[in-house]
This record gives C-alpha cells, sequence and structure tokens, in this order.
C-alpha cells in the first residue's frame, strides 16, 4: 500500500485549515472583542500492518487566545471595555452566551442591549433597564449603573468554570459548555472598547510560513508522483 | 478555499470603515454633526472537530475540537453622541441644544424628523424654518414689525417691537428625546427620523425630564475629532492590504495545488 500520498495530504488539509483559521483572524482585526484563533497539529500515529507505522499529522485542536485586547478610547457613555478577566452576560434566544464586546446601546424599551438586540444581563440575571430620563448615565469599574448619584443596576461579569469549554459563534459571543462563575474583580471601563486581540505581525509570519509548508507538500507530491510514474513505465517497458 | 472569501469580507469590512471615515472627515464643519464609527462582529463558525469527540480507543477525549470562522460582517455604523462644542455666532435665530435632545420639524410629506441643527432663519411668512425651510413643530410665527427676538435657555421666544418696551412671548420651542437615540435613522440634511428601534419621540420643555438647555447665539459643531479620524484611516488601509496579502498567498497555495497533476 502506497501511503506517503495520503500522510502528506493530512499535512495539507491541515494547512489549508489553519490558512482559513489565520484569514479569519486577519478579517476579524478590527472586530471589537474578538479573540484571535490558532490551530494545533497533533501526530497522528497508525499501526499498518506490514513495516513500520504510519504518523499522519492532523489539526485537531484549537485554542483561543485570552490576552487582553488594547483599549480605544471612544468616548460613548455605553462603551463598556473589561479589564482583565471576565465576560458581559448576554440574553440570547439560544440562552445565555458570553462577549467581550461592550458597544451597547439602549433599546427602545430602555434595556441595555448589544449591536444584535441581545439583552445584556446584570449580576443577578437580570436585564439592565435605564429609565428614559437619565441624563448622566455612569458606569462604575465594578459594573454599577448609576444615573446622577442613583444607582439603577451592577453589569454582571462571569467567566467559565475551570475546564469549561467556550464555543465560538456569531456576533463575538461564547457559547460555555457548562458552569460560569461570576468575576469578582473585574474591571469595567466606560467610554472605551476592546479591539480584537489580533497580532497582525505574527498572522502574517504565521501566514507564509503556512503558505511555504504548503508549497514544500505540493512539490513532495509531485515528487512522489514523478516517482511513480517512473517506477511504472521501468516495469512496464 | 475558504480563505480567499474570508479575506474578501476583510476587505469589505475595512473599506466600510474608509467610507464611514471619509463621511465623517467630508462633515468636518457640519453644523451638529455627530462622528459615526463602523462597528464589526464575527461570521457564523463551522465546526469540523467537536470538542469533546473521543480521539483514541482509550478513550482520551479531545479538549477543544476545531471551529473555523468564516470571516467578518458590519455589525452597526453606531453615532457617537458626544456633545460638540458651541461656537458663537451672535445669531438670534442661532439655536444650540446644551445637552440631550433634538428640534422637532415638519416635513413636506407631513410626517415629523429631528435635529440638532439649530441654525434657523424666518421663512417670507415669518414662521421659523430650518436652513431646508422645513417648519419648527410647535408652528412659531415672528410678526414683521418685531425689532429683535430672543430665545431662552427653556425655550420661550420673546418678540421685542418699538412701540412698546415690554418683550411679547411669541411662543415656546421644544425639544423631543429618545430612549435610544443611536436608533434614530438620518435621512441627510441633518435631519433624523423616529424607527422601531429608537422608540417614540418624548417631546418637553428645555431643561427638564433630562433634556437640555436652549443657547441662543450658538451652534453646535461638528463632534467630529480629524486626529482620531486619521488615525482609523490608516489603521483601516493597513488592515486592508492585510487583507489582501491574504488573498495573494491563498491565490498562490491553490497555484500550488493545480501545477501538480
Amino acid at each position: 500500500m502506497e501511503s506517503t500520498g495520503y500522510t502528506s495530504l493530512t499535512r495539507q488539509s491541515g494547512l489549508m485549515r489553519e490558512m482559513q483559521v489565520i484569514a479569519n483572524n486577519i478579517a476579524n482585526s478590527v472586530t471589537t472583542g474578538y479573540r484571535q484563533e490558532g490551530l494545533i497539529f497533533a501526530e497522528h500515529v497508525k499501526g499498518t500492518d506490514q513495516g513500520p507505522s504510519l504518523s499522519m499529522a492532523t489539526a485537531n485542536v484549537r485554542n483561543t487566545s485570552m490576552i487582553q485586547g488594547a483599549l480605544t478610547k471612544t468616548g460613548g457613555t455605553l462603551d463598556l471595555a473589561i479589564e482583565g478577566d471576565g465576560f458581559f452576560l448576554i440574553e440570547t434566544p439560544g440562552g445565555e452566551r458570553l462577549t467581550r464586546a461592550g458597544n451597547f446601546a439602549l433599546s427602545a424599551e430602555g434595556d441595555l442591549v448589544t449591536n444584535d438586540g441581545f439583552r445584556v444581563l446584570d449580576a443577578g440575571g437580570a436585564p439592565v433597564f435605564v429609565p428614559p430620563d437619565a441624563t448622566a448615565l455612569g458606569i462604575s469599574p465594578d459594573g454599577t449603573v448609576s444615573d446622577g448619584g442613583r444607582p439603577l443596576a451592577q453589569i454582571g461579569l462571569v467567566q467559565p468554570a475551570d475546564g469549561v469549554d467556550l464555543i465560538r459563534e456569531d456576533g463575538v459571543m461564547f457559547r460555555a459548555e457548562g458552569d460560569t462563575l461570576p468575576v469578582e474583580d473585574g474591571r469595567i471601563l466606560q467610554g472605551f472598547l476592546e479591539g480584537a486581540n489580533v497580532d497582525p505581525v505574527s498572522q502574517i509570519a504565521r501566514m507564509i510560513e503556512v503558505q511555504r509548508a504548503y508549497e514544500m507538500g505540493q512539490s513532495f507530491l509531485e515528487a512522489e508522483n514523478e516517482r511513480i510514474r517512473s517506477a511504472l513505465e521501468t516495469f512496464i517497458r | 478555499m475558504r480563505a480567499l472569501k474570508i479575506a474578501a469580507t476583510g476587505m469589505a469590512a475595512q473599506q466600510m470603515r474608509v467610507e464611514t471615515i471619509s463621511n465623517n472627515l467630508a462633515n468636518m464643519s457640519t453644523t451638529g454633526y455627530n462622528a459615526r464609527r463602523a462597528e464589526f462582529s464575527d461570521l457564523h463558525y463551522q465546526q469540523f472537530t467537536r470538542a469533546g469527540t473521543v480521539n483514541s480507543a482509550d478513550g482520551t477525549v479531545l479538549p477543544t475540537g476545531v471551529q473555523l470562522g468564516l470571516g467578518v460582517r458590519p455589525a452597526a455604523v453606531s453615532v457617537n453622541l458626544e456633545q460638540g462644542s458651541l461656537a458663537a455666532t451672535n445669531g438670534d435665530l442661532d439655536v444650540a441644544i446644551d445637552g440631550n435632545g433634538y428640534l422637532e420639524v415638519t416635513l413636506p410629506s407631513g410626517l415629523s424628523a429631528y435635529t440638532r441643527d439649530g441654525a434657523l432663519k424666518r421663512s417670507a411668512e415669518g414662521q421659523i424654518v430650518t436652513s431646508d425651510g422645513f417648519p419648527l413643530v410647535p408652528d412659531i410665527v415672528i410678526p414683521d414689525d418685531a425689532r429683535s427676538i430672543t430665545i431662552n435657555p427653556a425655550g420661550e421666544v420673546f418678540a421685542f417691537f418699538n412701540d412698546t418696551a415690554q418683550a411679547q412671548s411669541i411662543g415656546e420651542i421644544t425639544l423631543a428625546s429618545f430612549t435610544n437615540p443611536k436608533g434614530l435613522e438620518a435621512i441627510g440634511s441633518n435631519l433624523f427620523t423616529e424607527t422601531e428601534a429608537s422608540g417614540p419621540a418624548n417631546v418637553s420643555t428645555p431643561g427638564q425630564d433630562g433634556l437640555g438647555t436652549l443657547r441662543q447665539g450658538y451652534l453646535e459643531d461638528s463632534s467630529v475629532d480629524p486626529v482620531r479620524e486619521i488615525t482609523e484611516l490608516i489603521e483601516a488601509q493597513r488592515g486592508y492590504e492585510l487583507n489582501a496579502k491574504v488573498i495573494t498567498a491563498s491565490d498562490q497555495m491553490l497555484g500550488a495545488t493545480t501545477q501538480v497533476r
């Protein structure tokens, strides 16, 4: 059984996936609260009936960078950034979601909502209501929303419990596959937004690496193709 | 090759950002203009390998799995509702709003529109109108023989006449506020109309119910900060180039693929 081609094929398809991850990171380099993603290659060893075992390269594991993104001053009353750990808790039709994108607005009913219209939840899991006559809305570092010294609500910050995985969803949201815990020492900054934590330099460097590795794999496949062809020609003659 | 399409969404996003910035810069000296900012959000994720998939015969489980994102989409162009600085013009019908609120005007269609552009004028009939000639709500008519006009912070309009020492009240300017002013729809000419998202207009006297006060003889400058816009422009241009590089690299990978027979 000729397995050379298949072995390099696993590497090639993994590189294609990684290219997609890099493209997504770069495309989202201006998305508020976006977290950079990476792909991890792992060796996949398979025993064979004859000869030594086969070693394939699979890209089955991803890692999400949780490094703090740069904070940009926007001056918006409802632009919130988290400094340090934690996520905002959002109520969606599919259940509770986590996000770091704090570009909020008020709905026509006066609830604090995301750009997609989902309600932001407070520390107790209830929507954050802002009365229409509020003029001097202030949000303190611990998430307390107040209007002219009158406290209205406290925006909750949560993070997934240890070992709970975060699944990405569109709208810069994460779905926690398990319990979330309140964050006690999170800091919310009003008038700031957290940019994407994508590092363009490392992404471009990785992109070049992926491209060259892919081309190397292709020339290897080409050489293998040539080898089989000449072997066949020799046998037939 | 999805990377090509993903990078294309990235380029489209950066282009939209440049368009927003150029509109801001073009309106750098538009009275009452509020700077806009394009906001983005990531697209759907494809689930290639689910987290928790059993990876081997002895039951080891993948901790994270593989999810591949499909790019970026514009989420909103939000209006930055910062108060612009007030510039003295000394015009007796120049009114700046210091704080929240919008002036209400009637469009030719009979619908109401809202504006922060307080450069008001007097029509041939003596009505107080905007620069485009739309009458203010409530309708205020300045008598022909009025010598001068004063507008106090609470919106009351007084006229002075040659033959009387006492000023006469000729009407009151009201202001409208919205629960979510970011949800108003801009229709050009500094005008906005109410939408489902903004909620209905709450009309009240200036200075009450959280509304700002009026300042006669002033106009509100555009809140565009050129330094911020230029920095954003540089970022957007470089972001565009980065996405273009991804397209080039993906193209070359495809090229390498087709070379193998």
